[in-house]
């Protein structure tokens, strides 16, 4: 869970070139206001066009076409002043029932059809709930695909997940709560570590961190070091060709099988495994 | 040192109690479905830590159980279980038809291709209330890492210290003793608090308050205990407040047992503020709940509010805090998690019930 600093790291001209592509969409489409589901797992996107993350329950943020965002918001009123120190919402109003108060929103705004980002992917009691309006889906292609800042961000995050595993692979096993602390402490958002042992005593470390609203994942292994070669060079083997175990980290989820424009590669070799975060074009970040 | 227990990867009590319940309501199967943020449903009865963004069980009215994961590496955490077990890079074409659902509502709209099964959810949170012997286990376990994450976060405050270095020692220390996961909010300084978050860039400054709830998750079950540390000697204000805070949880403690509605042990937390003349601070402006249930998730229903008419039952975990904004020093926190017993409750958290104190 997101315990880690989350902080206001992009000036404002960045969030508002995000806005205008919505805006653009949203216009493109004939829609007077985006929706953007955001939750304490699936935060990302909300993030990207807001910087808002929630710690802990689900929110909705509004995007009017010709207006500032509006957040729809599942925590308590009291935590406002430090939602808007750490975002460029201005407009949050408090939402125990999301769509009850997204419906209010669209009566006073004279809305009778909305935008979803990715509506597929929204949760079925959110998406039930939108019977009264014409609910059209706005894939997510062309509004979050990554930035240049972006792109900064997660080159930020994965050498930082590079370093510090490196630093500490060795010991691992014994170590994963001083890894997670390292991790914390160069204020990482949240952390997901894996071990994977051979029967041999050698293993693989996996380490997902979010760092600025994004994910970033590496995979490093011990053991002899001619398997550790071959691993190597398997893995950009398989980044040529396009073969290899993959998961987006450029989409609505934090990561999921399937590829994108940023995605994490990982290999095995003997039951050893490499994997790393990767731009297609750029190769790993 | 780990806590790790021994646990069945399986619950198989359980699966009798879904068992049951699909003959009850004659449903041919049920799917429990989990995803990054609610693990809990999947892991009532698969209870492994999966790490991919997805994984479902699949139960059949003749007991065979299908596990269905989304990472590769989440098959190793199931070698052994009497289920047959699936990965699968294409969740939605893989994820089998059920009768019902439990965690229907978070479900992905694209998962739900068919008609709309009935959820189950509301029936499984039910089941899922009275802990079973093992599960009490796993929640002690749990409670007792709380104790010493707290204990830690205490000696680990200092004047200068950001907020998020400090949630960065705790979770460290939690994670370097077992603890698979911990649900966390801190704050600090005086009557400027007005609830907890996410740590900031803030320092730790002589005099303040420094709260947190510490919820770590030992074999997927969350025990959560909250404090209130003064970084120097605390002012009479503060002394004053957290004597309110401590008589109101007392409260709650002499009254919890079965058969006792949640509603009244959130009044018997409210009326003692009431009594200090401070009762406008126990409403949704300055606070959330007055306590919750614990176990797969940190935050389980029934929530202990004045408003739910929920009646408390023998092997249930809950934790009374009364938890809010006083003008006096600001927001403060105080709670353990207790167990329901036959004849009235015992507190699994054993740190001392007392305003920490951190000399400078």
């Amino acid at each position: 869970m997101k315990r880690g600093l989350i902080a206001r790291m992009l000036p404002d001209e960045v969030f508002d070139a995000r806005l205008e592509r919505v805006r653009l969409a949203l216009a493109e489409r004939d829609l007077p206001a985006l929706l953007v589901y955001t939750d304490v797992w699936r935060s990302n996107q909300g993030r990207f066009v807001t910087n808002f993350m929630p710690y802990w329950n689900r929110s909705l943020i509004v995007i009017p076409r010709e207006d500032k965002p509006v957040l729809l918001c599942g925590l308590s009123p009291r935590v406002y002043p430090w939602i808007k120190s750490v975002t460029i919402l201005e407009d949050i109003r408090p939402a125990s029932k999301l769509v009850a108060t997204l419906e209010q929103l669209c009566v006073e705004r004279g809305w009778s059809k909305l935008g979803v980002l990715d509506l597929p992917k929204l949760p079925m009691e959110i998406h039930s709930g939108l019977g009264k309006f014409e609910i059209v889906d706005v894939p997510s292609n062309g509004i979050t695909d990554p930035d240049e800042e972006e792109f900064s961000t997660r080159r930020v995050a994965i050498s930082q997940a590079r370093i510090i595993l490196e630093h500490w692979l060795g010991r691992v096993p014994e170590n994963i709560g001083e890894l997670e602390r390292e991790y914390r402490r160069g204020a990482a958002e949240d952390v997901v570590i894996r071990v994977k042992r051979r029967e041999d005593g050698a293993y693989s470390v996996r380490v997902a961190l979010e760092l600025g609203g994004h994910w970033v994942k590496v995979t490093r292994a011990t053991g002899p070091a001619e398997e550790l070669a071959a691993l190597r060079e398997k893995f950009h083997e398989m980044l040529a060709t396009g073969a290899g175990y993959r998961e987006n980290l450029a989409g609505p989820q934090p990561y999921e099988p399937g590829t994108g424009r940023i995605f994490f590669l990982q290999v095995e070799h003997n039951g050893l495994y490499r994997g790393d975060t990767c731009a297609s074009g750029e190769h790993p970040l | 040192m780990s806590q790790r227990l021994s646990v069945s990867q399986i619950n198989e009590h359980r699966r009798g109690q879904l068992l049951d319940l699909m003959a009850d309501r004659h449903w041919d199967s049920i799917l429990l479905y989990g995803q990054g943020w609610r693990k809990d449903y999947f892991r009532s009865l698969v209870n492994v830590n999966y790490s991919g963004p997805y994984a479902a069980a699949h139960l059949t009215r003749s007991g065979e159980l299908t596990v269905l994961v989304t990472d590769p590496w989440d098959c190793d955490l199931l070698e052994g279980a009497d289920a047959a077990v699936n990965y699968t890079a294409d969740f939605c074409s893989a994820l089998p038809r059920a009768s019902a659902i439990a965690g229907l509502e978070l479900m992905e709209n694209r998962f739900l291709n068919c008609a709309i099964p009935p959820s189950a959810t509301a029936d499984l949170e039910e089941l899922r209330r009275v802990k079973t012997p093992e599960e009490i286990e796993c929640l002690r376990a749990a409670a007792a890492l709380a104790d010493r994450g707290y204990q830690y976060f205490a000696d680990s405050i200092k004047v200068g210290m950001h907020e998020f270095e400090l949630v960065a020692e705790v979770e460290g220390f939690l994670k370097s003793n077992g603890a698979e996961d911990n649900f966390m909010l801190i704050a600090s300084g005086g009557t400027e608090v007005v609830g907890m978050k996410p740590p900031t860039e803030r320092e730790l400054k002589r005099g303040d308050s420094v709260i947190t709830e510490l919820t770590p998750c030992v074999n997927g079950y969350y025990a959560q205990i909250c404090r209130t540390a003064v970084l120097g000697e605390p002012s009479k204000a503060q002394l004053d407040s957290f004597a309110i805070f401590k008589e109101a949880q007392q409260a709650a403690r002499d009254l919890i047992k079965p058969g006792v509605r949640a509603s009244d042990v959130a009044r018997a937390q409210n009326d003692v503020f009431r009594k200090y003349g401070y009762g406008d601070y126990t409403g949704a402006k300055y606070t959330r709940v007055r306590g919750h249930c614990l176990g797969l998730f940190p935050d389980e229903t029934p929530h202990i509010l004045e408003d739910v008419d929920y009646v408390l039952k023998e092997n249930m975990v809950v934790i009374a805090h009364p938890n809010t904004y006083l003008p006096l020093a600001g927001y403060m926190v105080f709670g353990d998690s207790a167990l329901v017993t036959a004849s009235g409750n015992e507190l699994l958290n054993k740190a001392e019930r007392k305003l920490f104190v951190k000399e400078i």
